[in-house]
């Protein structure tokens, strides 16, 4: 018989490919924001106020003055950073408890999984506001909240991979050596259950960028005169008639940062997921 | 002949895959009759499955198919297979978990080819139903009509799977495996009925199967494929008794045949299936085959030898030869060791449901294994026989304290093992599993698998940690190159050397091989069962077998153990379990095993009826519910003892003694 070769991904999928070079670009614009930023994002300027699109304010300016483009620049990275750093915190937190929870079975996995069907019960934002209602707002803690607020859902898969793997002869053939569980669940089981993991990832990351700039406009993220999106659109609220340009650059930089990482997520997911290889990737 | 009812000329199935055009079926053409049974026999990857699918007209969309012929009843079946199939061809698939829909009533599905190609009104279909199901031998079909698939044990699902073929009384039926997932008893029962059905209503069977001792049962002609040719084709009694094409030999020569009871070594097929995006101008099968000659690279066409299609130039020249047995020079078996393990009163139940909701309920149990004792001397071989959900896997790991024990106490090498043994326990007693694909970490190469143990046990380290390797691949008859190797890069077979070289690696003396060649070809089946048989007598492990193939333990077992519902029912010397007296449960369960060239047997069958999951009195004995020559209160009251009728063979059943040693041998063909 013949062993069936499994061909690497010698073409990638396009929405990987897409995705990725708009993320990548994104990020390098974040990271070189404060240096090719065309003003001072916080220095007022009376004499400039509400002005719309020109050459010299390419996306207008607000209502002190400042310049819109220059603010969504050094915005950026707060939105990149809330992404990554909520989703590292849910995997960090949930991946362990799910493992373990497969695992233990028995008490641990009900205790466990009931405090997790207790957070999935909250709405997102609520859980959140919860979270940042008892501490001081501020950057690193919008992270924190968004982070916990997606653990639930990462202990869930976590736990759902493993169970199935845990059901492998394989593992049984490691606990017929007398393994722990520490070379189970990390030697046995974790690498094969990062492809699911790496998708739900990939595709995580948007609802953490989309629930921290929710929480920046509700004024529990970065306080002003910080250029967070979701901060800028809840500024730009009371002249949403007269200057719109002031919270459509903001949002529609939002919007593009999480259809691109959404694509990339969607392409790995082509990628890893066996079951959807092989009907050609759109 | 009378006229074809199925009528195949030059049938050639290909595939556009990555790796380039895949030729599937090249060439094939067959015909059967009204009333006709064909069976059509290869390992995984010859066509079968593409013929059964191109005759359905199933075929995915990348699929090229040409034909000369094409027929059904001298209709063309590539314009009318979408109108026969269903009504005119009925066709049986290998699970019948899979066949039926969950959610839908058995009844409904049985029903429905009447209501869609017969137009019959709802209320007509379903008693029709239930008059099939009744046909299909199924006790209370009005009842059965109105559950839903997972009510119903596996074969219950696969009589109603015929039932619904049936249906619009089709003159040809597609089997494609239609026993393979079933229990021997329940196989047997399922054959018993299909040929009932050809006999009644000359229906015409196409049976695919890799079993040739079913396929002897239920045809008259034989068709062997191999890499999509067909290389012999005739009458199926006299190819299965004289084969003339050596891959027929082959295959014959490596099935492990429960009559003969115990051979040297079994003669497995070297190499693999050839590369089907390149077919060969010559014989396909030349690379593997030991009568290779001159000539055998030029273009074989089928050619008329002894009354039957062969396609092999030297079919004539070779006569009888048989396929050759590997010289088995190594030395005589040593006489059995000193006792290794023992295990007194082994007990475990398992509860059913669960979760945190039913916590406070009483839950209903299985006593999985219910006081088992058995013993194993250093280099025996224990086959551990009966049908799935008795209990032999959950024996295995309780001997290897894989699972926690309610009761009951084991001693290895003369020391107690407690529930939670030391490293050196698990050293010595090692696991091979069934599944090849599942046995195998797939995110570590074949180095990392084997050092794994020599790690874990601090038997090696380094350089002589490398060493090992290179040792253990060449024990499984692998070479050094199968290193760097993930498992999706290996064959079926390969993956389970692999298995068998990890649980050897730690050198244990005590290994239970759960079903460990029931998922392979019968040609890698053989040399897996010799290399076990060299690791027995080379290495002196023990092994406990488990295995539903009663051939392939009576192959290489030293004594069987025959376990009902958690219980051994008999035990001792192969040769004498195999040969009356019998437990009934043993006679029956021998019966159901079809072989080769035995069809003489039909007379002498011993059936049971139902499967193990019925349920059983709470005491008495635990075979009562289904045993055929029940004596009455005794059997319903008491669980008979386990009683000695010769030497190390125990029996545990009321019947008198010398009442079983009257049953007729349920091996062998009563003249």
């Amino acid at each position: 018989m013949s062993a069936t070769v499994a061909t690497p991904a010698h073409r990638l999928p396009r929405t990987l490919v897409t995705g990725l070079l708009v993320v990548g670009a994104i990020a390098l614009l974040a990271a070189l924001g404060p240096w090719i930023a065309p003003y001072d994002p916080d220095a007022f300027d009376m004499r400039a106020r509400l002005q719309p699109p020109s050459a010299a304010h390419w996306f207008g300016t607000d209502e002190f003055g400042r310049d819109v483009l220059s603010r969504v620049l050094s915005g950026a990275h707060h939105s990149i950073l809330m992404g990554v750093g909520a989703t590292a915190i849910s995997l960090a937190i949930g991946v362990p408890l799910g493992l373990i929870a497969a695992f233990r079975r028995g008490w641990t996995e009900e205790v466990v999984m009931r405090c997790i069907d207790l957070m999935i019960s909250l709405p997102p934002v609520l859980l959140g506001l919860l979270i940042l209602a008892v501490t001081e707002p501020g950057l690193w803690k919008t992270i924190l909240a968004v982070g916990l607020v997606y653990v639930p859902i990462m202990t869930r898969i976590s736990r759902a991979v493993a169970l199935d793997l845990l059901s492998e002869d394989f593992v049984e053939a490691a606990r017929a050596r007398g393994e722990g569980a520490y070379h189970i669940l990390v030697r046995e089981i974790l690498p094969n259950a990062w492809p699911p993991l790496i998708v739900e990832t990939a595709l995580r990351i948007t609802f953490a960028i989309l629930l921290g700039s929710a929480l920046s406009f509700l004024g529990l993220g970065p306080q002003p005169p910080a250029s967070e999106w979701g901060l800028m659109i809840a500024e730009s609220r009371p002249f949403i008639a007269e200057a719109p340009w002031i919270g459509l650059a903001p949002g529609l930089s939002l919007c593009l940062l999480l259809i691109a990482v959404n694509t990339v997520g969607e392409g790995l997911r082509d990628l890893l997921d066996p079951r959807l290889r092989g009907r050609g990737h759109g | 002949m009378a006229e074809a009812l199925l009528d195949v000329a030059g049938l050639s199935v290909s595939y556009a895959t990555r790796r380039g055009l895949v030729h599937a079926l090249q060439d094939v053409s067959l015909a059967i009759p009204r009333g006709g049974a064909m069976g059509l026999v290869g390992e995984s990857g010859s066509g079968k499955s593409s013929m059964v699918l191109a005759l359905l007209g199933l075929l995915d969309k990348g699929a090229r198919l040409e034909a000369d012929r094409l027929d059904f009843a001298g209709e063309d079946l590539r314009q009318a297979c979408a109108r026969l199939r269903g009504s005119r061809i009925g066709t049986v698939f290998q699970d019948p978990a899979a066949a039926l829909n969950p959610a839908l009533r058995i009844g409904f599905q049985v029903a429905e080819p009447l209501v869609q190609h017969r137009r019959l009104p709802q209320p007509i279909a379903l008693a029709r139903a239930v008059e099939l199901l009744a046909e299909m031998g199924i006790p209370r079909p009005a009842e059965v009509a109105q559950a839903y698939p997972h009510q119903l044990s596996g074969g219950m699902k696969q009589r109603a799977v015929i039932a619904t073929a049936l249906a619009c009384e089709p003159e040809l039926l597609l089997l494609d495996e239609p026993t393979t997932a079933l229990d021997v008893t329940v196989e047997a029962q399922i054959l018993d009925l299909l040929e009932r059905l050809r006999r009644d209503r000359q229906v015409a069977l196409l049976l695919v199967s890799h079993n040739l001792g079913i396929v002897d049962r239920l045809c008259d002609r034989l068709t062997v494929l191999y890499a999509g040719r067909v290389v012999e084709q005739g009458d199926a009694a006299t190819m299965l008794r004289a084969p003339r094409h050596p891959y027929t030999r082959g295959l014959l020569a490596a099935l492990p045949r429960a009559d003969r009871g115990q051979l040297q070594r079994l003669a497995p097929i070297p190499g693999g299936l050839p590369d089907l995006t390149r077919p060969e101008s010559g014989c396909n099968f030349a690379a593997r085959c030991p009568f290779r000659a001159e000539g055998c690279d030029a273009p074989q066409a089928l050619r008329d030898v002894a009354g039957r299609a062969v396609r092999c130039h030297r079919a004539e020249e070779l006569g009888d030869t048989p396929w050759p047995r590997p010289g088995h020079t190594a030395a005589q078996r040593a006489p059995l060791g000193a006792m290794l393990l023992e295990a007194e009163g082994l007990a475990r139940r398992f509860r059913l449901g669960g979760g945190f909701l039913q916590m406070f309920r009483s839950r209903a149990e299985v006593r999985a294994v219910d006081g088992v004792s058995l013993s194993l001397r250093r280099g025996e071989v224990l086959g551990l026989v009966g049908e799935s959900g008795c209990g032999k896997t959950t024996l295995g790991r309780l001997l290897l304290r894989l699972i926690e024990a309610d009761a009951g106490t084991i001693r290895f090498d003369g020391q107690p093992v407690s529930p939670r043994p030391d490293a050196a326990f698990r050293r010595r007693a090692q696991i091979v599993f069934q599944n090849p694909d599942s046995s195998l970490n797939p995110r570590q190469t074949v180095e990392q698998a084997l050092l794994r143990p020599l790690v874990r046990f601090g038997l090696a380290s380094g350089a002589a940690a490398d060493r090992e390797v290179d040792r253990l691949l060449e024990r499984v008859r692998l070479s050094p190159a199968y290193r760097p190797r993930y498992p999706h890069q290996m064959s079926g077979g390969e993956k389970q050397r692999i298995g068998i070289a990890r649980a050897l690696a730690s050198r244990p003396d005590f290994l239970v091989c759960d079903e460990a060649v029931s998922a392979l070809d019968v040609s890698v089946q053989a040399a897996v069962l010799n290399l076990l048989a060299d690791l027995r007598d080379e290495l002196g492990v023990a092994f406990l077998f488990i295995s539903h193939d009663i051939g392939v333990v009576a192959h290489i077992a030293d004594r069987i153990a025959v376990m009902y519902r958690g219980v051994i029912v008999e035990e001792g010397p192969t040769q004498a379990v195999l040969a009356p007296p019998y437990h009934p449960y043993t006679q029956a369960l021998l019966s159901a095993v079809p072989l080769v060239g035995q069809s003489g047997r039909a007379t002498t069958r011993l059936r049971l009826v139902g499967d193990v999951s019925a349920t059983g009195p709470a005491s008495g004995c635990p075979f009562a519910h289904r045993c055929p020559v029940k004596i009455g209160a005794p059997c319903e009251r008491q669980a008979p003892a386990m009683r000695e009728v010769a030497v190390g063979h125990r029996i545990a059943c009321h019947l008198p003694i010398e009442e079983m040693a009257r049953a007729p041998h349920a091996l062998m063909a009563t003249e």
